[in-house]
This record gives C-alpha cells, sequence and structure tokens, in this order.
C-alpha cells in the first residue's frame, strides 16, 4: 500500500465513548459559536440505543493545548439499534433522520442544542433492517433502501411523517446505499457493485443501471456508500467491498472511472487499502483555492475522503497516491466532514470511540 | 470481565427494572413436569428457561428469563473500562509477537551489538499497556501550592495498575535492578492509598491530618504532627516531610527570636532530611535526596549523611530546647533517619511501609532477591496481615521469585486479560520462566501455561459481542489450538447481519482460512435465499462458488421466472440476472436465465420483422439455449413459441435444415415427456404446440428448397 503523509498530520483527538459508536454526524449550526455533532450509541452492557447531541468543546480555553471533549446535551431513545443516520438544515432548524434495524425511519429536529424531539415516525416500512436512509438536502424527505429490495419515500409534513413505497423488488435486489441527486433523482447501489439511477416521477424501476463486467474477474462486491456532488449530479461516486472506490458517469455509462482498488486491465491502480471494505465515501469538501481550478473546469474528479474497514481514514485523488489522514488498529466505520469548517473531520471508531480531525 | 471466584456466582446487577422475560411456546402434550433449564449465554448472561404445563389456553407454556451476571471483580474497573483495556492492548501485544518471531529468526544468524536486547521491546510494550491502566499519578506538587496541603489527593490508582508496575519493574525492566529498593519507594508513594480501607496506611495518616489541619492553632503541640511526620519520613516522603516541618510554628516571625534555638533544629533536621543520600540514578523536580549512580560514592556518602545525624543527635542543644513535643518529635526523626527498629515499627502502618523503611534506613545497601525476600519474611512477621489484599499474593510470589504463583495470583485478583499479557513480562528477561511458562504440559492437554492463558483470555473476548473481533488476534499467537478455536468462533457469528458477516470475512482473509470463509458465505447465501432475500442468496452462493445450492435454487427459481416476452414479471428479474453477469464467478444453473433474458432482449430489437442481422443473431442465441443441457426443459416450449417470428420469417428461412431438425426432435421429446409420470405440464396452449410444430415443418420445407 502506497501513501503518501501529509506534510503537515492533522491534529487528532479521541474520545473514548465507552458505547458503541453506531453512526456519527455533524448537526447543522443552531448558534453561530458552538459546533455540535450528532452520535448514534449503543450500550452493550444495558442493550439499549441512544440518539444524542454532543457539544463540542475545548475544555482549556486559555490554555495552549487545543485538546477537545464531548459533553451531551439531549438525547432520544430509538426503539432499537440504529442503522444509519443523516443530518440536514430545514428553515434554520437542523433535522435528523434516523434508520433502525427493526427497519424503522425517524425524523427528529434539534429545537436548540438541548432538546431532541421526535418529529414523528414510519414504522417498519422495511422487513429487517434498514440499510441505508438520505435526507434530502434542504428538505424534509427522505430516502430508505433495505436489504428486503424496498425503496421507500419518507417525508415529514404538516400532519407528521408520511412514507410511500416508490419500488419493490421483493427481495430479488438488495439495495445496501441511497443518496439524493436533486430532489426529484436519487441513486441506489447495492450488490455486485450495482449502481440504479431513480427519478420518483418515473415509478416502476430504476431509470437507469449499471453493472457491468469491469471487475475482470476478480471478486465483486457491495457498494457500501455513494456520494453526489451538488455541482456534478451526473456522476455517481461509489465505495464498496475489496477497497473499491469508483465513480460512474451517466453520460459514459459502461466505463467506471476508478479512483482506487480493483486493476483494470493492465493499468494498475492506486489502492488505498488492499480489499478491506471502504464503508463509507464523500467528496472531499476542503479543497484549497489553488486545487480548485484544477477541478472547475476539467472533467477530473474532485478529490474523495474514504474510511475503511482496515482503520484508514485518507483522500483519495484520480490517478494520485491517497493520502492517508488516520491509520488505526481497527476499523473506521462512519465519518462526516463539517459543512460549515470542511477541514473538520468526525469519525466513529470500531473500538468504541470518536475520533476528531483537525486539518491545517 | 473477571471470573467469578469457584463456586459462587457473581452478584445480580442492581439494576431498577427486572429483567424481561420472554413467554415460551411450546405444544407439549400433557401431563408434564416442570423443568427448569440454566444455561450461559453471550457474555455474562445467564439464560433461565421454565417448562411447564398451560393452565389454560391462553397462557403460554414456559417463560425465558435472561439475567445479566456483574463480572465477579471488586468493581474498581467496570466492564466498559476493561473493554478499553482489551482494544487498547492489541496492537502492543500483536506489535511484540511480530518482533519475537523477527527476533527470533535473527538471533540465530547473527548476535549483533546493534539490536536491541529483548527486554528492552518488553519494555516498550509495557510502556504502551500500562498507559492504557491510567494516568501517570501526577505530581504532588501543583502550580498554585497551598501551603496547608502537602497530600494532593489525584486520581484513585487501580490495583489493576500497580499489579503492573510491580511485575515491570522486577521482570522486565533491568536497567532498574540495581535501584530496586528504591523503585519499591517510588512504587508504594504511588499506591500507598490502595491499601488504605485493608490495613490502614501512612497515607490515610496524612490525609486525615490534612483535613484537621486547618482547626490546629499550634501545630506543633498535637503530638499526631509528630506521628505524621515520623510517619511519612519512615516511608521515604522527603518532601512532605520537610514541608511539614516549616509549618512548624517556630518559623512564623513574631516567635523568631523567642524560639531561635528550637527553629535552629527544626531546620537542622529538614536539611539533614534533603540531604540524604540516594541509590538511584535521578529524581524527579521538587523531589528531594541527593542521588549516587555508583555504590562506592554512595556508601562514603551514606556514611558522611550518617555521621552528621549522630553528630547532631548528640549535640547539647537538645537541652536547650524548651519545648517538649519538638524536642522528642526531632529526636524521634533522628532515630527514624538512624534506623531504629522500634521507631520504624511504630511509624509504619502495615509491613510493606515497615519493609520500605528497612531499605531506606536499616539496609540501604540491599541487592539480590533472596535478602530481599527474608526481609519481606521478617517485616511481615513482625506486621501480620489482618485481611488479605489482591496485591499482597502478587508481591510475595514476585519476592519468593516463584513465577508460577505470580502468574496464579494474578491471574485470580486480575482475571484474564492480566494473566495473558503479564505472561510477556514474565518471560521477559530469565530462561527458567521461559522454560516453565512455555513448556508443554501433559496435564493442560500438550499446551503450554503461555497458550492457556491466551487462550482463555480469547474465550473472554469471544463471549462479548463487541470484544470478539480481537480474539482471533490471541487466538492466531497460540500454536496448538489457536487456530481450530479461531475457525470455531468464526462459524459461531451470526451471518445475517451484513456489517458483521463483512469483518467476519475479513478475518477469514486475513489468516488465509479461505474453506472457512467460502462456508461462511454459503451460510450466509442460505440464509438470505430462506428469507426471501434471493438476491442477497445467489450473490453470496455465487462468492462461495456453490454451484451445486445454485444449481438447487435454480430449479426453484424457474417455476417463477415469467416465460414469455410480454410478461411484465420478467421485468422484475432484471436486477437479479444482471448480478448473475460476472463471468468469472459461478452461476451453476442459474446461468441459462442469463442466456434467456439476452435472447429475449435481441427478438425485442427485431421488432417489426425487418432487422435481419438482429434477427440472425436471436437464432443462434436461441441453438444455444436448445442446445445447452441447462435448459430446463418446461421453457422449451415457451422459447420455439416466442421464436414463431423467426420460424416464419418472411425474406428467407432463417434457420438451416439440421437446426430445425434438431428443433423438432426437441418437440419430439417432450411429446414423450409428457407420458412419463413426473412429468411437470406446462401452463401453455396445446394450439401453441400445434402452431410450433407446424411453422417448424414450413421452415423445414422452405429450408430444404433454398439448400
Amino acid at each position: 500500500m502506497a501513501v503518501t503523509q501529509l506534510p503537515r498530520p492533522p491534529e487528532v483527538y479521541k474520545l473514548p465513548q465507552y458505547k458503541y459508536v453506531d453512526a456519527v454526524r455533524w448537526l447543522p449550526p443552531i448558534s453561530a459559536l458552538d459546533r455540535h455533532a450528532v452520535l448514534a450509541l449503543f450500550d452493550s452492557d444495558g442493550g439499549s440505543s441512544t440518539v444524542e447531541i454532543h457539544s463540542l468543546l475545548n475544555p482549556n480555553p486559555d490554555a495552549s493545548s487545543t485538546a477537545k471533549s464531548l459533553t451531551t446535551l439531549a438525547a432520544w431513545t430509538p426503539p432499537s439499534r440504529v442503522s444509519s443516520l443523516k443530518t440536514t438544515n430545514l428553515g434554520h432548524r437542523p433535522f435528523i433522520a434516523v434508520s433502525t434495524v427493526d427497519g424503522s425511519v425517524h425524523v427528529l429536529a434539534a429545537q436548540n442544542a438541548h432538546s431532541l424531539v421526535e418529529m414523528g415516525a414510519a414504522p417498519r416500512v422495511h422487513a429487517g433492517p434498514v440499510s441505508c436512509i438520505d435526507l434530502v438536502e434542504g428538505g424534509a424527505e427522505c430516502v430508505s433502501v433495505g436489504e428486503d429490495g424496498r425503496v421507500n419515500l419518507v417525508s415529514l409534513g404538516d400532519s407528521g411523517v408520511s412514507s410511500f413505497r416508490f419500488f419493490d423488488s421483493n427481495g430479488l435486489v438488495s439495495y445496501s446505499a441511497a443518496r439524493w441527486a436533486s430532489p426529484n433523482e436519487f441513486a441506489t447501489g447495492g450488490l455486485g457493485f450495482g449502481l440504479q439511477w431513480w427519478d420518483r416521477r418515473k415509478p416502476g424501476g430504476p431509470v437507469s443501471q449499471f453493472k457491468c463486467n469491469w471487475t475482470q474477474g476478480r471478486a465483486s462486491g457491495i457498494v457500501h456508500s455513494i456520494d453526489i456532488h451538488p455541482s456534478r449530479k451526473h456522476t455517481c461516486l461509489a465505495g464498496g467491498s475489496s477497497g473499491t472506490i469508483f465513480a460512474w458517469d451517466l453520460r459514459w455509462q459502461q466505463q467506471p472511472i476508478i479512483l482506487s482498488g480493483v486493476v483494470m486491465g493492465d493499468g494498475s491502480k492506486h489502492s488505498v487499502s488492499d480489499s478491506s471494505e471502504v464503508w463509507e465515501v464523500q467528496y472531499d469538501r476542503d479543497v484549497k483555492s489553488s486545487n480548485a481550478s484544477n477541478f472547475s473546469s476539467s472533467s477530473r474528479m474532485l478529490p474523495v475522503m474514504m474510511c475503511s474497514e482496515d482503520g484508514i481514514l485518507a483522500v483519495v485523488e484520480e490517478d494520485e497516491e491517497p493520502v492517508e489522514l488516520l491509520a488505526e488498529p481497527c476499523a473506521i466505520n462512519s465519518f462526516d466532514i463539517d459543512k460549515q469548517n470542511p477541514s473538520d473531520v468526525i469519525c466513529s471508531l470500531e473500538w468504541e470511540s470518536v475520533a476528531i480531525l483537525t486539518r491545517p | 470481565m473477571p471470573e467469578p471466584d469457584g463456586g459462587e456466582l457473581g452478584p445480580l446487577s442492581s439494576s431498577p427494572t427486572p429483567p424481561p422475560s420472554y413467554p415460551l411456546r411450546h405444544s407439549l402434550r400433557s401431563p408434564l413436569s416442570p423443568r427448569v433449564s440454566l444455561c450461559w449465554c453471550r457474555g455474562n448472561s445467564l439464560r433461565v428457561s421454565l417448562f411447564s404445563q398451560p393452565a389454560s389456553e391462553v397462557e403460554f407454556g414456559g417463560e425465558v428469563v435472561e439475567l445479566k451476571l456483574n463480572d465477579g471483580g471488586d468493581g474498581e474497573i467496570s466492564n466498559a473500562q476493561w473493554r478499553r483495556i482489551a482494544y487498547g492492548s492489541v496492537s502492543p501485544f500483536a506489535m511484540l509477537q511480530s518482533r519475537r518471531n523477527s527476533f527470533s529468526s535473527l538471533s540465530k544468524i547473527n548476535s549483533s551489538p546493534y539490536h536491541l536486547e529483548w527486554w528492552e521491546y518488553v519494555m516498550e510494550y509495557s510502556k504502551d499497556i500500562n498507559s492504557l491502566l491510567g494516568n501517570p499519578k501526577s505530581s504532588k506538587n501543583s502550580l498554585i501550592e497551598d501551603p496547608k496541603t502537602f497530600v494532593q489527593k489525584s486520581e484513585e490508582p487501580t490495583c489493576l495498575k500497580a499489579a503492573w508496575e510491580l511485575m515491570e519493574m522486577f521482570y522486565a525492566d533491568k536497567l532498574s535492578q540495581p535501584w530496586l529498593p528504591e523503585r519499591l519507594v517510588d512504587w508504594l508513594a504511588d499506591y500507598d492509598s490502595l491499601f488504605a480501607r485493608a490495613y490502614g496506611t501512612v497515607y490515610s495518616k496524612l490525609l486525615n491530618f490534612q483535613n484537621e489541619l486547618i482547626n490546629l492553632q499550634v501545630i506543633e503541640d498535637d503530638p499526631r504532627y509528630w506521628e505524621v511526620i515520623a510517619s511519612a519520613l519512615a516511608v521515604g516522603w522527603l518532601e512532605i516531610v520537610v514541608k511539614l516541618l516549616r509549618l512548624h510554628g517556630s518559623y512564623q516571625l513574631d516567635q523568631l527570636s523567642n524560639r531561635e534555638t528550637e527553629n535552629g533544629l527544626v531546620e537542622a533536621v529538614a536539611v539533614l532530611i534533603s540531604k540524604m543520600p540516594r541509590m538511584r540514578p535521578e529524581l524527579e523536580p521538587r523531589r528531594l535526596g541527593e542521588c549516587y549512580k555508583a555504590k562506592p560514592d554512595f556508601i562514603k556518602a551514606w556514611e558522611k549523611w550518617r555521621g552528621q545525624i549522630n553528630k547532631l543527635d548528640c549535640s547539647a542543644f537538645w537541652i536547650q530546647c524548651h519545648h517538649v513535643q519538638t524536642r522528642e518529635g526531632l529526636r524521634n526523626l533522628l532515630q527514624i533517619m538512624l534506623g531504629n527498629m522500634s521507631s520504624l515499627s511504630a511509624a509504619t502502618s502495615h509491613w510493606l511501609e515497615l519493609y520500605i523503611s528497612h531499605f531506606l534506613y536499616v539496609r540501604p545497601f540491599t541487592a539480590g532477591l533472596e535478602s530481599m525476600y527474608s526481609l519481606a519474611q521478617r517485616c511481615i512477621q513482625l506486621k501480620p496481615m489482618s485481611n488479605s489484599h489482591k496485591l499482597m499474593g502478587v508481591m510475595i510470589g514476585i519476592l519468593g521469585e516463584n513465577t508460577e504463583v505470580v502468574l496464579a495470583e494474578s491471574s485470580k485478583e486480575f482475571g484474564p486479560w492480566m494473566a495473558a499479557h503479564a505472561i510477556e513480562l514474565l518471560t521477559a528477561g530469565s530462561d527458567e520462566a521461559e522454560a516453565l511458562l512455555r513448556e508443554e504440559r501433559y496435564s493442560l492437554g500438550e499446551i503450554s501455561l503461555e497458550e492457556l492463558h491466551r487462550l482463555v483470555y480469547a474465550q473472554v473476548l469471544s463471549s462479548h459481542a463487541l470484544s470478539w473481533q480481537i480474539a482471533p488476534v490471541y487466538l492466531s499467537s497460540c500454536l496448538k489450538q489457536g487456530m481450530g478455536l479461531l475457525e470455531i468462533l468464526l462459524y459461531r457469528q451470526p451471518v445475517p447481519h451484513k456489517e458483521l458477516l463483512l469483518k467476519n470475512l475479513e478475518i477469514c482473509r486475513l489468516y488465509e482460512l479461505d474453506d472457512i470463509s467460502s462456508n461462511i458465505m454459503k451460510m450466509a447465501g442460505v440464509h438470505h435465499w430462506k428469507h426471501g432475500r434471493k438476491g442477497s442468496g445467489v450473490y453470496w452462493l455465487q462468492q462461495a462458488q456453490d454451484e451445486f445450492r445454485l444449481n438447487k435454487i435454480a430449479q426453484l427459481l424457474f417455476g417463477s421466472v415469467g416465460k414469455s416476452i410480454s410478461d411484465e414479471s420478467f421485468k422484475q428479474w432484471e436486477g437479479l440476472i444482471e448480478l448473475l453477469h460476472s463471468e468469472s464467478k459461478a452461476a451453476g444453473g442459474l446461468e441459462f436465465l442469463l442466456k434467456y433474458r439476452d435472447f429475449k432482449r435481441l427478438l425485442q430489437q427485431i421488432g417489426d420483422g425487418k432487422n435481419d442481422v438482429a434477427a440472425q443473431q436471436a437464432v443462434e442465441s436461441l441453438m444455444l439455449l436448445m442446445k445447452n443441457p441447462s435448459t430446463p426443459q418446461r421453457f422449451w416450449l415457451p422459447l420455439l413459441n416466442d421464436s414463431l417470428k423467426l420460424l416464419n420469417w418472411q425474406d428467407r428461412p432463417l434457420l438451416n435444415v439440421s437446426q430445425t431438425n434438431l428443433l423438432l426432435n426437441k418437440l419430439q421429446e417432450l411429446s414423450i415427456a409428457r407420458l412419463r409420470p413426473h412429468f411437470v405440464k406446462p401452463d401453455f396452449p396445446m394450439e401453441a404446440l400445434n402452431s410450433v410444430r407446424l411453422s417448424l415443418a414450413t421452415n423445414l420445407g422452405r429450408a430444404i428448397l433454398e439448400e
């Protein structure tokens, strides 16, 4: 694994939680000064789950040390373990969507940092666990997918939460990732590195499907995470098994752009994580201005941040060596880049802790 | 996690809510005598099941309750803390194992002086582990000094850390061997508070006195003042002694003139104390004493210092000191420094403190474990232990040079984590200990003590849903039985949960357990298939390359696949069929579905019947399908029926004579098959069969003419 180190490594703070961290997200700002994160925690001793708002504090603001700590401000108890967690900002209020392993989807609102109120729930919209949910940017609509092959749209209206089964493959296809591209379109991913593009105006099945035999005899895998950049809605970025990160350009259907993992033909690609699962991918929003011009015009892929089962958090770019931000002895299950402050990243570590990175 | 003492169960967790009970439905016929079944389930849970006869129709026939048992420890370290320690110790442990492997292969080739000694690696490991067990004790002096505080109440230290440091000091840290007595002095300074509950300590005496200090007007009149100073001096806490002495009333400006001699004596003693020679390489800043690295220098300084004390003791100034308590108190301090046994014994609370005071004032040149052990026995005789303490067994085992006792005591008192990790310390420098702990024993089933303790620890890890995934690190270091247990562990993990399944497979990949990985994928495939997730089922069976099961499920699938092109339900299958696309992966009988789909696509492309090229391709595809033995018979007629368009192609016959003959033969076979007993009747009208036969006959005629 050839990985370049950053010239200046990020500052890393590891905060043990003593509970399993199922998911972690930054919360959109409630007030100008405070910073908050949402954590879905599972207490294995008590067998209970909670969704908590934590405030990120600097315990000694005067001292030179910039050590950070998390303090619980508000908590909500889901009916079962959390499988996926997303946040958005709607009318200057942070909204949190939570899905559970029992197949329910819940929408929560944070009135302020100290109160977390459930706005409504769609119970048992999936048979079995919800694999993934996504909240549409600036709206209260959620897409949820599951291994049962259902695609549900859950929306928060005046009369509470309503859900609508958009598609049901009856288990013939399982979905493991979902992401909105626009208020009407979204992408899903699943087994065999398959991606599907959906348009809610055209029900009855995916508008477009991506699955070609590009793994060239190597093990096929599962898509665990999808991201779509608001400025490039035609490109669907996916991360999954065997350290694979690829992008599917809707305009150029059958050939994926491979960022990491699978070897294509004779041209070997940089691999950030050898054959391990890539649990989450997100476009890196922390693009320095000097680099930004390179990306704005060209068709080059934007840099991508990823986390993996073998404990790597790294930024990957097309045709370049990955830049490693964190290498842990345990899996990094999820991460989130702060939208307001893109140099800050929060990630959940398998060994019951959270890490916060501040990039220089 | 520590195992409960033999014979007694751990206490029930005192949760405010009673544990949930689950109804147990059974359809056993009466008469039924009630039965209770007890078994362990995951972690510290005990499952109690009660079978009984339902009293009425609506009642269930039994109940299951899962009771959570607390760990048998004294609650010093919570379960979550234990897990944090377990997580943190994985990397140091794995690192040390890999170093051992490369070290043993290296030292066989050459013993280069540039390489580190083995104990240095163990020290690195020990420091990493030690840092997990708690923060280093904050130094006794804070930034802003309160003149009335001499004992800082810092974070409560743990016995676990104390025991670890003790073992590190005696077994791993070869550099500190010449200064062992001084290391013990420091150790007791850090951990004396641990003994407070069991024996009463100098530490607790100091703490009590500090709390009352505010109420005291004339401090030197209080006998307890002199008592605590003597105690602190006996165990070598010189900074505290000097600080306390400087609280003496004679230092106050208004009294200085009246009590000049008295003050001079107090100061003289304080200076003597702060100049005490110490046989150690260095002292932390703000700590008192003068360090000597070499023994001859130390002995010289020691004798000079003792001479000064003697001189002061015989000085005439004592007579001029009119404050009785001060005079007696100070002279007692001198006696302690001169090693007066009765003074030392009076000043200390338990045998360890007495032991330490011996090192400091009676036998500062003690070296060698043998003499240390006999000294310890004498101290225990002088101050017998009224009740036992966790650390004592380990301490005495170490001093008695009995590795097996140390291991057994640390396992008993601190649990399997300690035993598995402390072995590395015990074997660090001693070939004897290494032989003892690594020797395979018949009584243990041909495994060594080292392996036994690692296996036990791995079992403890395996029993918890969050820690099972670190057990492989320990199992893989066990040569004899580790891999077998690892296989069992991996098979035992539930497959339905995707993340867990993938983690399981990742572990298989790391340890190159391909067979297990393929079996686990098969299990996952069958599980998903059974629960109606056909896509996942096919995916995992494909990953496992399980042709046998794929063929089986193919037969099940064909029954429900839409047969005609016009059939809308076929669209639903597209997603599943897409999965079968990769060439490398075995699809078994499912391969047919893929070809069938492709054929249907071609037929759709023909559309209005003008596209010659597509039609020709469709014919080839049809022939391939009909020739392929994996094409199920029940699809033959639908296939031919769908191809009527091809058979009746307007411009020219698309099928040649031999191709037509083949299809006719298949049709004939189908007609004969109808007469067989197990024939599945296709839900197809008879007219279809007739029109296919007619079209084939027509095509045959045209083809013959063409040729």
